[in-house]
């Protein structure tokens, strides 16, 4: 049963106020913990909470109208916000939202306000909020924020935390995020407000808030949705959209909650309870196609192990290195997610067009593109084999799911899932001759990781004293800070060159996270401050390095952070240019013979520069730069890592090349 | 015999790269190398920057080599025209690729040997 957080008195108040939907709901959270019984609760103004306490509101809720004040000019609209009267309710469908949610394990909802959700708005804070377990709000500035810090949190937190839209135009701004957490195959639980009743549309913006089917919007790129019209309808309608989320592949799903089916007391005779939370187990591979794969595998020469999104656990990457050592074989990381140790002998990312050349069985987990990874390099007769969720579940529109791939055998199962049994039929197939073979093979690969592990030393040496900074520099200082702490970085690391995973060292699943997904610009922000959320019960030190184009498109983030004391470094890799276009820009005007010296024009994000350190001040968050000598990096870095010690984020801008 | 017919080759090759390679202007090279771009994806000083564009400083390829790249580019780079890029340009930009020193010793930073 969900307990008011602070004293006594307030618990008692809380009994007070919330007594009939504790008694009606929450006994079913009892819930919670008596997983397997369903709370039937009779929600009718007369029932009595489960200390005997009658509700205060209850009977006259039932009396009076919930809004006595009709808005119907836009005269009105403009003017004051709608005065609603009556009583306080005590027994209202949110307050139940509330327990379902708590009861799915969630514990945060990030939102931007919205009236056609302003039922579980009040609920959440002033009583999800206010009673234990605690559901808690996080205060955003954008749905693309809202989402987007979901999205990261799951990531870290291995379950989704919720996020809240306003219908339509809220769900327009939050539907890029949703698309690129389905294609990071990552779960959020997403609300859209939706006032479903026309007659009860108050005014012209109401009206233009209104869809009649708003989920349709992100249905393409979306797990499951539903709009319930009841509270049973709900309560069902979430454990199932939870229980999808959390499938593999795992993705997001959405819910068009009625605004009065929010606000409106819970009428007499309603049958509304909580049901038990169910998960269902990831699909683990066929036992004879497995057998065949752990064949394929032991008898090849230079098996090749490529890992994207294989690893979303401490448990899944433990696997992948049992795995790769138990085959003595090459792992070439995709970097979708913390696949496996940077600095493990095994570990031939850099080399990887080599290896993959030289490969007669390649093994894809979870691997988005299988394609790209083989094409132009695969070795005459070798062979594909592919373990991935990804084959269980597809839609159309969006395209993905990349180009088509004829592996040589396809196990459609969750790759973390199926590796026990792929790595116990390996073990039984293993003869002392064949181990022999592992043993020199994995020699020879050690070196090469060593050999490799110099040239990107070597390379990182070019040009480190210069200005703008060298990515290298900047990813080597950064290190040097924090190598010592129990680390985490929170962006994928594509733009600048990869430098952390050849330089650093990274042992723990959490140390990495992979990218955006779909590489929609402005995820950054907002994923990593949900991540930081979710290391920081760890008391982790979360870091981001990210670029400037990307804190451009939703720099509220911070303000979230700096609000919600979200410890984070969050390090400005300012190249000053949306710099991947640049170069689009330039080829299409060399094509055309008319010289490149134009092509900055649209693309570079200077005159004025942007001062990130001041905007950050502005939101709140302490701020560094910008640095554009080397040599001041490191003090900058260890103010801000300070800073980030205490529980707050903080900023460091770095002019950095564009790579 | 084999060995001086090597180095006979040899010598013969360098010579011959040398002779094609024209002098150029370093600074005017520089102000081209940053007018036209080749920062963007290599670097202000050629260091290069992953997938955006291989390093192609210090020690650039030979001038023939970088000349037929710009001349016929493929994939990401830019195809430079003599439309858009004259030779003497191009020997320019090829100095001051010449002129960036060799810069430190990895085994000589600290930091990059964690």
């Amino acid at each position: 049963m969900p307990r008011r957080r602070n004293s006594t008195d307030t618990e008692q108040s809380a009994l007070g106020r919330r007594g009939f939907l504790k008694a009606a709901t929450l006994a079913g959270t009892g819930a919670i913990a008596s997983a397997g019984t369903i709370a039937r609760a009779v929600a009718s103004p007369e029932a009595t909470s489960s200390q005997g306490t009658k509700p205060d509101g209850a009977a006259a809720a039932a009396k009076s109208p919930r809004h006595s004040v009709q808005l119907t000019s836009r005269e009105s609209e403009q003017g004051a916000p709608p005065h609603l009267e009556g009583p306080s309710h005590t027994t209202c469908g949110s307050d139940f939202m509330v327990d379902v949610m708590r009861n799915l394990g969630i514990d945060y909802v990030a939102a931007i306000p919205g009236n056609t959700f302003k039922g579980l708005h009040e609920s959440i804070i002033n009583y999800g909020m206010t009673t234990t377990p605690a559901l808690e709000h996080i205060s955003c500035m954008h749905e693309e924020i809202s989402v987007a810090i979901s999205h990261g949190y799951a990531k870290i937190a291995g379950k989704p935390m919720a996020c809240m839209m306003h219908s339509t135009v809220g769900l327009q701004h939050g539907s890029m995020a949703i698309y690129n957490a389905w294609a990071d195959r990552v779960p959020v639980f997403a609300i859209v407000g939706a006032q479903l009743d026309a007659a009860k549309r108050r005014s012209y913006v109401d009206w233009a808030h209104s869809v009649f089917d708003g989920p349709a919007l992100v249905r393409d790129f979306t797990k499951f949705d539903d709009t319930p019209i009841s509270l049973s309808h709900f309560a069902e309608s979430a454990n199932r959209a939870y229980k999808f989320s959390m499938t593999p592949p795992y993705g997001p799903v959405l819910l068009a909650v009625d605004q009065n089916l929010q606000e409106d007391p819970i009428g007499a005779g309603v049958s509304a309870g909580i049901v038990k939370r169910v998960q269902s187990s990831p699909a683990r591979g066929d036992d004879a196609a497995v057998l065949e794969a752990a064949r394929w595998l032991v008898a090849a020469q230079n098996p090749v192990i490529v890992a994207d999104r294989a690893a979303r656990t401490a448990q899944g990457l433990a696997l992948m290195i049992e795995l790769a050592e138990t085959l003595q074989a090459a792992v070439v990381d995709m970097y979708g997610r913390m696949n496996f140790p940077w600095r493990h002998p095994l570990n031939q990312t850099r080399q990887q067009a080599e290896k993959i050349a030289a490969a007669d069985v390649i093994l894809g987990l979870e691997l988005t593109d299988f394609w790209g990874v083989t094409n132009g390099r695969l070795a005459p007769g070798a062979r594909r084999i592919s373990i991935t969720a990804g084959d269980l579940y597809l839609k159309a529109n969006y395209q993905d799911f990349e180009r088509f791939t004829p592996v040589d055998l396809a196990i459609a199962a969750d790759a973390e899932a199926t590796l026990p049994s792929l790595i116990e039929a390996i073990r039984k197939l293993v003869t002392p001759a064949r181990r022999s073979v592992f043993k020199s093979r994995g020699a020879q690969l050690a070196k090469d990781h060593q050999d490799a592990l110099g040239q990107s030393r070597a390379d990182a040496a070019v040009g480190w004293d210069i200005q703008p900074i060298t990515t290298a520099r900047m990813c080597a200082e950064i290190y040097e800070q924090i190598r010592n702490e129990d680390w985490a970085l929170c962006n994928g690391t594509v733009f600048q060159n990869y430098w952390p995973q050849q330089l650093w060292t990274a042992t723990h699943h959490y140390q990495y996270i992979g990218d955006s997904g779909a590489y929609g610009l402005g995820y950054l922000p907002g994923a990593t401050v949900g991540a930081a959320l979710a290391h920081r019960k760890h008391g982790r030190l979360a870091v981001a390095i990210g670029g400037d184009g990307d804190l451009m498109f939703a720099p509220g983030a911070l303000w979230t952070a700096a609000h919600h004391k979200i410890p984070l470094l969050y390090v400005v890799h300012n190249n000053r240019a949306y710099h991947q276009e640049v170069m689009f820009v330039q080829m299409m005007a060399n094509k055309r013979n008319r010289g490149i010296d134009r092509a900055h024009i649209g693309n570079a994000i200077t005159d004025p520069n942007v001062d990130f350190a001041r905007f950050a001040n502005g939101l709140g968050v302490y701020a560094e730069g910008p640095i554009t000598d080397p040599k001041d990096l490191a003090p900058a870095l260890k103010r801000a890592i300070a800073v980030v010690k205490r529980g707050e984020p903080a900023l460091v801008d770095v002019v950095s090349q564009g790579r | 015999m084999r060995t001086l017919a090597g180095c006979a080759a040899l010598a013969l090759c360098l010579l011959a790269v040398a002779a094609e390679t024209p002098s150029g202007d370093v600074a005017n090279g520089k102000r081209l190398f940053m007018t036209y771009g080749c920062y963007e994806c290599h670097g202000t000083m050629g260091a290069g920057g992953g997938i955006a564009g291989p390093r192609i400083a210090p020690n650039p390829l030979p001038f023939f080599g970088v000349k037929t790249k710009l001349r016929t580019a493929s994939g990401r780079m830019p195809v430079y025209s003599e439309t858009v890029l004259k030779d003497a340009e191009i020997a320019d930009i090829y100095a001051y690729l010449q002129s960036i020193p060799t810069g430190k010793n990895a085994h000589d930073i600290e930091m990059l040997n964690r």
